[in-house]
């Protein structure tokens, strides 16, 4: 079912833009808010695009014709016991509101997903946006406990709760994470949370001569560190950065004091260590450029110093730069646009065969189908569409799904 | 295969008395091909199905009603191992600890570690997202597995997820983990292996009431320490225990014990022992001892592993119940537990996972006489209750199987409850596995929201 009448396109934001008209009259405020929007559309026969606060517009498939519901509205913590280390809050609640609150509890949120904390947690999960961390506390998948959507039948459906161990029913938790919103409007979001390490520090091991990368991973990989975050930086985001002129490994360790200077003292042996600045991580997590086309390429450990290459050179293709969770074997390329297309250097290398997998985050319209095959096509993948938002009402698009 | 009712006899229930249900056949595939074989056989026969592993389950989940058992437990072989990527893939019926034992040799192990680890399988864990003492550090079933082959109730192989851990599209490898056999059958399943932790501390920790123990519980978690396991035992269970022959030296007359257990790169962990150790004090704690050696170590878990085996002894039938509650609620439901079993005369013995808040109020009584029985079950609806009305849910690693159909309704809307019943939809249209598991049959009725008919071009 496709909209009747033409209704505008919503205006692609770039990424870490501000939020657009949050709290614009009408906006959504509870559930129910949510649920009246979704029956009125319906009845309409209008598809939805979901807005958080606008940073992640520019990520995923462009949607097809349909009209905004702003989540800018739908904000606030429901629920946090320090003491239980979870917490509940409504969709557009922005991750910075969230980080802020559970700092004064010594506390944090371990998703710091890639793009900084203007986001909103629904938007994080919907999108299942992974960190820095992630190899160490795991992907929005590993962190949510409970979901609350808002289908596209119009159906309030909870999955999970608010407890950190649950097997009751079938997951429609996990369901929901990385669905891009097309099974349901995410209105609510339980998750857990960590204690703020009592030391947190980051060092900078610079690769000296390519050659090297193989030969320092090794060492690093039986290292007796526990790193949060073991991220590879290619040269051009070191230099972004201003952690120097060659790729460097950024390895942030935390924990007791003991604990800390142990690790330091491991990673000395195993290379020249230098201190990198306390605002390494954000200013990484918000260093793409807010026009940009990113694929994410995952290889294999013993592969990884092929996949690493691999991602070098896309990104030198277009100009752009590369890093990579070393942990989860995960490379991030980040290829920026002029006048909202890649350069044709990069865009030939994207169109060109790959060993990794590759995933798209966002690309220029255009891109799409030529590079990127839908990854909902399948019969189950479908039917579980259909069985949610039977009227494809939802972000319709997005997921490159069939029509 | 098993046709007998002679035969049929020993799958009539689980790990959980008080069910029993006479399967009609029982099959036992030796290989993927026969496993195969067997489901489309019964697709173009439209005959319901159960899967079944070593019927270890708590919640009567493996149990057939009059349809197909198929047992999984005859595929145990270990496909692969990739010390490199630590990655290993298994046929379903591999034993739990058997996969540990295999990959031992490459410093590694498989992380879940259920108590029932000597004998339930790797393809029931996945069935149920199993748990165990040592999730609350290292997360449950669903956290470890990073692929399965599956063959859906019409005889459909898919891939669900990829050895890589990311993927594009729908989480439908997180949606399969705790289905409970209803979404189909695991054909293989790759599973993510942890390395050894260089070094460990075992704690026992011994209080003269419960209170205090969940009182130092809480403190721990708040603390930001986050123990391997943190596992609580009430006095019932300690002294059955080392009544047993699974005797772990436990002090009989402590009211609760904490067996606290830290890992991790050996730097540092001594003074989160120390920590520890001052928390409990703190909190109460009569003494605090830590494990000298693997041994003493291994004594320790023993008796926490093998409670349920000891409590066999106290009682001819025992239901192992299992709920999660916030951790800061620890002393008051526990409480409340105490004061249900009072007063509806029963015996309740603690022992869980104190530290995730996953309780597991054991009740031990006789099957055979009426009056205890439907005395133990309005206990069990009323813990039920208290868990949920603290924020807390009705299973954290058992599953509903059929043992708590009855208890959906306290945590899930209709609306919700209708939403899982179409997922499951999506995968066995026509509800053949696992039948009448998981969600009440009355709310499966029509998605109000659905035109008739919409779902049914693609999932038909």
């Amino acid at each position: 079912m496709t909209a009747p009448n033409a209704h505008p396109v919503v205006a692609r934001t770039g990424h870490g833009a501000a939020a657009p008209a949050a709290t614009s009259p009408g906006a959504p405020r509870t559930t129910s808010d949510v649920r009246d929007m979704v029956l009125a559309a319906i009845d309409r026969h209008t598809p939805l695009r979901i807005v958080g606060r606008g940073t992640w517009l520019a990520g995923g498939r462009p949607v097809t014709s349909a009209e905004p519901i702003h989540l800018g509205a739908l904000t606030g913590i429901v629920d946090y016991t320090p003491g239980d280390l979870t917490l509940t809050a409504r969709a557009g609640t922005p991750l910075s509101e969230i980080a802020a609150a559970t700092a004064a509890e010594g506390q944090w949120l371990a998703l710091v997903p890639w793009g900084g904390d203007d986001g909103t947690l629904g938007a994080t999960l919907a999108t299942a946006t992974a960190g820095p961390v992630a190899g160490m506390f795991g992907t929005p998948r590993d962190v949510a406990i409970g979901i609350e959507t808002v289908t596209g039948t119009g159906d309030i459906v909870r999955g999970g709760g608010r407890v950190v161990k649950n097997v009751a029913g079938f997951d429609l938790t996990r369901l929901m994470v990385g669905a891009w919103g097309t099974l349901g409007v995410i209105t609510e979001v339980s998750v857990r949370l960590r204690a703020l390490p009592e030391c947190d520090e980051t060092v900078a091991l610079p690769l000296n001569g390519e050659s090297s990368l193989g030969t320092l991973l090794a060492k690093v990989r039986t290292a007796p560190i526990g790193p949060l975050s073991l991220e590879l930086i290619s040269a051009a985001a070191a230099r972004r950065l201003a952690l120097g002129e060659g790729s460097t490994l950024l390895v942030r360790i935390a924990g007791n004091a003991e604990l800390v200077a142990a690790q330091r003292a491991a990673l000395a042996a195993v290379g020249d260590v230098v201190d990198a600045p306390p605002n390494v991580w954000t200013a990484l997590r918000t260093v793409e450029p807010t026009e940009a086309a990113v694929v994410r390429l995952s290889g294999t450990v013993a592969r990884f110093a092929e996949t690493w290459s691999a991602a070098e050179r896309l990104a030198a293709a277009a100009g752009g730069l590369a890093h990579a969770s070393v942990q989860r074997s995960v490379v991030r390329v980040v290829m920026p646009l002029q006048d909202g297309a890649l350069s044709e250097a990069g865009a030939a290398a994207l169109r060109g065969e790959s060993r990794d997998t590759r995933i798209f985050e966002r690309l220029p319209a255009s891109m799409w189908t030529s590079v990127a095959p839908t990854a909902v096509a399948d019969r189950l993948s479908r039917g579980v569409r259909t069985a949610f938002d039977p009227h494809r009402l939802l972000n319709p698009g997005i997921l490159g799904e069939p029509a | 295969m098993l046709g007998r009712p002679s035969e049929l006899v020993v799958y009539r229930s689980d790990g959980l008395p008080g069910y029993s249900k006479q399967p009609r056949l029982a099959v036992f595939p030796r290989t993927r091909d026969e496993v195969i074989a067997i489901v489309r056989l019964l697709a173009e026969l439209h005959v319901p199905f159960v899967p079944r592993g070593a019927g270890t389950g708590l919640s009567g989940g493996a149990l057939a009603d009059d349809v197909v058992l198929i047992g999984l437990n005859r595929l145990t072989r270990v496909l692969s191992i990739d010390p490199v990527e630590r990655l290993a893939v298994v046929e379903p019926g591999v034993v739990n600890v058997a996969l540990t034992r295999a990959v031992t040799p490459h410093g590694l192990h498989y992380a879940p570690d259920p108590s029932s680890q000597a004998a339930c399988t790797i393809g029931g864990n996945v069935a149920e997202n199993a748990g165990g003492p040592h999730c609350l550090k290292y997360g449950v079933t669903l956290n470890h597995v990073r692929a399965v082959t599956a063959i859906l109730p019409d005889g459909e192989i898919v891939q669900l997820g990829n050895a890589s851990g990311e993927h594009d599209g729908y989480d439908l490898l997180g949606a399969f983990v705790g289905s409970e056999g209803c979404f189909g059958i695991a054909l293989d399943v790759t599973v993510k292996l942890s390395p050894n932790p260089p070094a460990i501390r075992t704690l026992l920790a011994d209080f003269m009431s419960i209170e205090t123990a969940a009182r130092a519980t809480s403190a721990i978690i708040a603390s930001g320490i986050v123990p391997a396991a943190l596992e609580m035992m009430d006095g019932p269970t300690i002294r059955a225990v080392e009544a047993s022959i699974y005797a772990a030296g436990y002090p009989t007359d402590a009211e609760a014990i904490l067996l606290i257990e830290l890992d991790g790169l050996a730097a540092g962990l001594d003074s989160d022992a120390a920590r520890v150790e001052a928390m409990c004090a703190d909190a109460g704690a009569r003494t605090v001892r830590i494990a000298r050696d693997e041994t003493e170590r291994a004594r320790l878990w023993q008796g926490r592993k093998k409670a349920f085996g000891a409590m066999g002894r106290v009682s001819p039938h025992l239901v192992v119940q299992d709920a999660v509650i916030p951790r800061t609620r620890l002393p008051d439901v526990l409480a409340s537990i105490h004061e249900i079993a009072t007063r509806r005369r029963i015996t309740v013995c603690n022992v869980f996972h104190a530290g995730d808040g996953n309780l597991h109020p054991n009740i031990g009584y006789d099957a055979n006489d009426p009056d205890e029985r439907a005395r133990v079950h309005e206990a069990m609806r009323e813990i039920m209750a208290a868990c949920v009305a603290a924020g807390g849910t009705i299973t954290g690693e058992h599953g509903i199987g059929l043992d708590k159909l009855d208890y959906m309704g306290l945590i899930f809307s209709d609306a919700s409850l209708a939403a899982m019943c179409r997922l499951r939809e999506v995968f066995d249209p026509e509800r053949r596995a696992n039948p009448g598991k998981v969600i009440p049959v009355h709310s499966c009725r029509e998605w109000h929201g659905a035109p008739k008919g919409a779902w049914k071009d693609d999932c038909a």
